[in-house]
């Protein structure tokens, strides 16, 4: 069953910790995050305090989410050309 | 396609002057682009009303405003990610901001901020279920009521504003951010707070965590 949005929300509140890292230090954790990911590693288990904070954060989540596609994608040999994504906007 | 130079070439090249620095900075240049563009081809609802070309103009001002902010924080680069990772994440930080002001430009946060309106009852109602037991019931019906208890009287005014704001009336973090004349930071802070003291009002009242959530049918 899809959670609804207060289901959701009584979880974070429930999932929040007395210390929770800022928006700013998770931008500056998020790449390597991302990299450690996408080269197999565990980056949850060497940085939870990411992982609690993108649970959290709705902005910081979609960042996240791009920049883990967007590196994937490449990773995968699926890199766009810059008219490619020009073509991608109707 | 991304420009293929190791760290510490990208690192080298950036700020070495001369032709080399400015072979990369297109490259950076466009490897921003990609990134900005990429964001805003998953969101393009919130360019709703706006041609191809208005888009695309909002894509180049977002890598420029991108190579800028790279640019300047260079030197908090330490190479635990590929560069482009790097970057990439200035470029998206930069397109999600401006696909959120240009989705919300139109609404009058004011008067989502208004205290008058009970905008927690209001969003609990949304989404609540046709068919639960009347014990069920009754015991979400305490649990709101504690939650409410606290919002009204525990939380400061700022603490109540946000939580109206971003969980109530769904407004983008960095829409509230430009509404406040704040930052991420202090937002997300002030969301903090209240989530902290709305659990310890729960836990208070006997509203442990596996049972909370299993009474609205979600895991812990």
């Amino acid at each position: 069953m899809k959670r609804n949005r207060f289901e959701s929300w009584l979880q974070n509140i429930y999932h929040t910790q007395e210390e929770e890292i800022s928006c700013t230090e998770c931008f500056d954790l998020v790449s390597s995050f991302v990299d450690l990911e996408l080269s197999g590693e565990n980056p949850a288990a060497k940085m939870p305090q990411v992982v609690q904070h993108l649970q959290q954060c709705a902005a910081c989540r979609e960042e996240y989410e791009t920049l883990h596609d967007l590196r994937r994608f490449e990773d995968e040999g699926g890199a766009l050309s810059l008219k490619d994504l020009q073509d991608l906007i109707p | 396609m991304p420009a293929t130079r190791t760290n510490q070439e990208w690192y080298h090249d950036l700020t070495a002057g001369g032709e080399s620095q400015e072979a990369a900075i297109a490259d950076l240049r466009n490897i921003l682009l990609r990134a900005a563009l990429y964001f805003f081809s998953r969101n393009l609802s919130d360019f709703w009303g706006l041609s191809r070309d208005e888009i695309l103009q909002q894509a180049e001002d977002c890598a420029q405003d991108a190579l800028i902010a790279v640019m300047n924080h260079l030197s908090d680069f330490r190479g635990d990610s590929k560069f482009s990772t790097w970057a990439y994440k200035f470029a998206i930080n930069i397109a999600l901001m401006a696909a959120r002001r240009e989705r919300w430009k139109g609404v009058s946060i004011d008067e989502l901020s208004d205290p008058e309106e009970d905008a927690f009852s209001e969003w609990v109602m949304r989404d609540k279920p046709d068919s639960i037991s009347p014990e069920q019931s009754a015991m979400q019906e305490e649990l709101r009521s504690v939650i409410r208890n606290v919002i009204d009287h525990d939380l400061t005014d700022k603490q109540r504003q946000v939580l109206r704001l971003m969980v109530f009336n769904e407004v983008p973090m960095d829409e509230v951010v430009r509404h406040m004349g704040t930052n991420r930071n202090s937002v997300y802070k002030l969301l903090h707070d209240a989530r902290l003291k709305i659990k310890s009002g729960l836990q208070s009242r006997g509203f442990e965590v596996g049972e909370t959530l299993a009474l609205f049918g979600a895991a812990g």
